[in-house]
């Protein structure tokens, strides 16, 4: 496989979160300048949550079925603590998994990148597989590994090690090879190109593939969850929507939508801090 | 810019007597490609030779492989046939010795090192045993040399594509080669950068005394430069002829102004067209 073929697949298709990493700014925005920026979409939030709270109470919808915003906010402040205890296994499994993927797909793409067999042997299974729904392998790791934290980490790093693995390879394989040929010149070795010029290179992809790796990661803790739990924010959904708690469910989304936003923005911050020389991917 | 071009470097480095045995010698080489099955000769029976210290040019229309006879030059490409020999080696070999420095049409530096890091980078790869103190004194020597000193610690992506281009030559003169083999290094500058690159270029051969090869496809560039230009024409690609250009240096800006500069480029020019008319194949 040639470089510019790579660069194509390099938005590839399992995640529609490429697009939130073009979205996003690296630039050293003032936090006021952010502010007012953000402003519109602010308004616009305010205008939905009156509205939705406006329908339920007019139509008198019953909670179960659409629970007003305010009814959801009394449950976020009220139910915090059960909540955050929860918030606090997710949080644990998804980062767990995310880092093990990381680690996963960094290892996979180097070696892919530095012995060209390993490549010819790996890649092709290792995008066969990507076209398994992993979703539907979750039982299989309850069967195997139990209902705690381990069917979760390992479901989470088979979704999410593909775009890192991926994205890393075009980034180690995009390295310009009149670089590689002047320090093949002054005689460095393949491991030595590999570690002074390929790898630095590919930290700015491997930053988009870990993007898009981190929201597989929630993803995957909540189908773990939901495939077979005793604790965790999607077993707590699974386990109010059974009760008919929807408010309860509603708050506990919430919570996953900003454990997702946390960790999302905590990497966005590490590449706006340390690879601010890279290419904007 | 400073330009400390005067007589007296000239005399001292680059005029010396000339070498009975030249410093890079081109007998006889082709080079063909094999593409889908599809042989090409890229280049065809080759000769040419560059006298130690002294700045050639190789001239020619896109496509016409001055940049391929560079890499076989450079060692990076083996011919089919005939000989070439560097400093009286195989230019492989004199490669791996630290003979040739090569510079690019980009600066193809680190984006997330440093100037005075991307200097250092070759000398770090070669020279284990060097302590790391002296490799950085001789890196910012190699900037002080391109004028660079205050932009040490500024990233590629803070220079402008002129800076860039000097950090790129400082890197390639920080290992101290005997020829600089430049492959259209100011291709991607501007028209005002590329003439300021030019009498650069010119200061910092009369001050290392450096043999210099240098493919370009900008005709007032290698008169300004060069010493011989070898003018190349496609077709496959060969050497049309070599011109002399005796315009006498220091060269400056009123250089371009000269009588005989109008009369070798516009000489160059001709040639170029007869050699581009005759193209048969790519």
């Amino acid at each position: 496989m040639n470089t510019t073929s790579c660069v194509g697949g390099n938005t590839n298709g399992s995640s529609s979160s490429a697009m939130a990493s073009t979205g996003a700014n690296p630039s050293n925005t003032a936090w006021f300048g952010a502010l007012t920026g953000l402003m519109p979409a602010l308004l616009l939030s305010v205008v939905l949550l009156v509205l939705w709270e406006g329908i339920s109470r007019i139509f008198k919808l019953p909670e179960f079925v659409l629970p007003p915003p305010s009814s959801i906010a009394h449950l976020l402040l009220t139910k915090q603590a059960t909540l955050s205890v929860a918030a606090w296994v997710t949080a644990e499994e998804i980062l767990y998994g995310f880092v093990l993927s990381t680690l996963v797909g960094m290892v996979i793409a180097t070696t892919i990148a530095r012995f060209e067999v390993m490549g010819r042997a790996v890649y092709p299974l290792m995008v066969l597989f990507q076209n398994v729904p992993k979703i539907a392998l979750a039982p299989l790791f309850i069967l195997w590994f139990g209902y705690d934290l381990a069917p979760k980490i390992v479901l989470i790093v088979v979704m999410a090690f593909f775009p890192v693995a991926l994205n890393m390879l075009v980034g180690l394989r995009s390295t310009d090879p009149n670089l590689v040929t002047l320090l093949r010149t002054v005689g460095a070795s393949k491991t030595e190109i590999l570690l002074r010029a390929q790898i630095p290179n590919s930290l700015p992809y491997l930053m988009s593939g870990i993007k898009i790796a981190i929201t597989l990661s929630v993803i995957g803790a909540i189908v773990g969850e939901f495939a077979g739990a005793s604790a965790g924010l999607g077993y707590m959904i699974q386990f109010a929507s059974t009760q008919m708690d929807t408010s309860l469910v509603f708050a506990a989304l919430i919570e996953i939508s900003i454990l997702g936003m946390i960790f999302y923005y905590a990497i966005e911050y590490l590449e706006w801090k340390y690879l601010s020389w890279g290419p904007k991917l | 810019m400073t330009m400390r071009i005067t007589p007296e470097t000239m005399m001292g480095t680059s005029l010396s007597k000339p070498d009975a045995v030249p410093h890079i010698s081109v007998r006889g080489v082709s080079v063909d490609f094999t593409h889908a099955g599809q042989t090409n000769r890229v280049l065809h029976d080759i000769n040419l030779s560059v006298e130690r210290g002294s700045f050639a040019s190789l001239i020619g229309p896109s496509g016409c492989g001055k940049s391929t006879l560079l890499k076989v030059l450079a060692g990076l490409l083996t011919p089919v046939e005939g000989h070439v020999l560097v400093a009286g080696v195989a230019p492989a070999e004199a490669a791996r010795a630290r003979r040739i420095g090569l510079v690019f049409q980009e600066a193809t530096l680190m984006p997330w090192k440093n100037a005075i890091d991307n200097v250092k980078l070759l000398m770090e790869v070669a020279y284990k045993s060097m302590a790391k103190s002296e490799i950085a004194d001789r890196a910012a020597e190699m900037l002080r040399m391109v004028g660079l000193e205050k932009a040490a610690l500024k990233r590629p992506s803070q220079l402008s594509g002129g800076m860039r281009q000097r950090v790129s030559i400082a890197r390639a003169l920080a290992m101290d080669p005997e020829v600089l083999m430049m492959d259209e290094p100011f291709g991607a500058l501007d028209a005002i950068t590329r003439e300021e690159m030019s009498e650069f270029l010119l200061d910092i051969w009369q001050r290392t005394g450096k043999t210099i090869v240098l493919v370009t496809h900008s005709i007032d560039e290698a008169v300004f430069l060069s010493r011989q230009v070898h003018v190349m024409g496609t077709g496959p690609a060969r050497i049309i002829e070599t011109i002399p250009i005796n315009l006498p240096y220091p060269r400056v800006e009123e250089t371009y102004s000269q009588p005989g500069f109008a009369v070798a480029s516009g000489h160059l020019r001709r040639l170029l067209k007869d050699g581009h008319g005759r193209k048969v194949s790519t």
